[in-house]
């Protein structure tokens, strides 16, 4: 059964870089949401059921971080997997990402490859870079 | 950390046109051009170092980017502001390449959100001469990148 996305990110051309990387990598991927920011993700996902979320951290009005405490904390949001791609490359905020809940981190600039890598675990594909035997894929915490 | 210099700005300037829009400067030095509209953008990065990054580019540039990374239409009448929303992801990824490679990943900086304005003529050469700016040229398109630490 195809599993829906959301897209989060404030840059129209990142989100856009997304859809297209998602929608080339031959996953079964229903339909892909966008939104610019926390809020938007939130109001979105009021009216979606999604199978993962993808989000940047650095957005105006509601950042990533804030959207990532605010699943984590509703009940019907906190199992959507998480998964946080940013241009912030400082350890100590993507152990913080991890804490909060995020199980994936990509650093932009990306590749599709990474995309692909750190979703496939999520779609339940098992390959080279799968969870076999419990090791994660590249770009998964 | 390590000390800015032009080399390190232009090769990480460089590695990220590169690796997010497929784009490699070249060896032509083509003038400012007065005829086109400029777009000026700036970020700013703060931690424990502070440090502000300004982008000049030409309109038509901002749409060849955005073409570059989203095959947007040209001529399309929304190529305009998808060409400065790819500007300012532009700086946005150059921003924190630049901070991991001048500060590392041990400290934890904040990025602003970039912002952009509309410039009538080419950046005042004056400023471009400052030691800390790079200019590059991609396809007969003119870049100046400059980088002013403001640590006190």
């Amino acid at each position: 059964m195809a599993k829906n996305l959301l897209i989060v990110d404030d840059s129209a051309t990142i989100r856009g870089m997304l859809r297209r990387a998602i929608t080339i990598m031959g996953l079964d991927v229903g339909e892909v949401y966008e939104a610019a920011n926390g809020i938007e993700a939130l109001a979105q996902l009021a009216d979606h059921s999604v199978a993962a979320v993808i989000t940047d951290i650095n957005m105006p009005t509601m950042n990533g971080i804030e959207l990532i405490k605010r699943m984590k904390a509703n009940p019907h949001l906190k199992h959507i997997p998480l998964v946080v791609a940013t241009t912030d490359g400082s350890q100590q905020r993507i152990d913080e990402m991890r804490q909060y809940g995020a199980c994936g981190y990509i650093r932009k600039p990306f590749q599709p490859e990474q995309i692909r890598d750190a979703l496939k675990p999520l779609f339940g594909v098992k390959d080279n870079a799968g969870t076999d035997d419990g090791h994660l894929a590249e770009g998964l915490f | 950390m390590q000390v800015p210099t032009t080399d390190i700005l232009q090769k990480v300037f460089s590695e990220v046109l590169a690796n997010l829009a497929f784009m490699f400067p070249d060896d032509s030095k083509p003038e400012l051009n007065p005829e086109h509209e400029w777009l000026e953008t700036t970020i700013r990065y703060e931690g424990p170092h502070v440090a502000t990054l300004r982008l000049w580019c030409t309109r038509p540039f901002s749409i060849l980017l955005a073409l570059n990374l989203l095959d947007v239409d040209p001529r399309s009448e929304d190529s305009a502001p998808k060409g400065e929303d790819a500007v300012k992801e532009l700086i946005n990824v150059l921003g924190g390449q630049l901070v991991t490679t001048l500060h590392g990943t041990q400290d934890v900086f904040s990025l602003t959100i970039p912002e952009i304005r509309l410039l009538p003529q080419p950046p005042d050469e004056t400023v471009l001469d400052g030691s800390m700016v790079v200019r590059l040229s991609i396809e007969n398109h003119s870049l100046c990148l400059a980088y002013q630490s403001v640590d006190r």
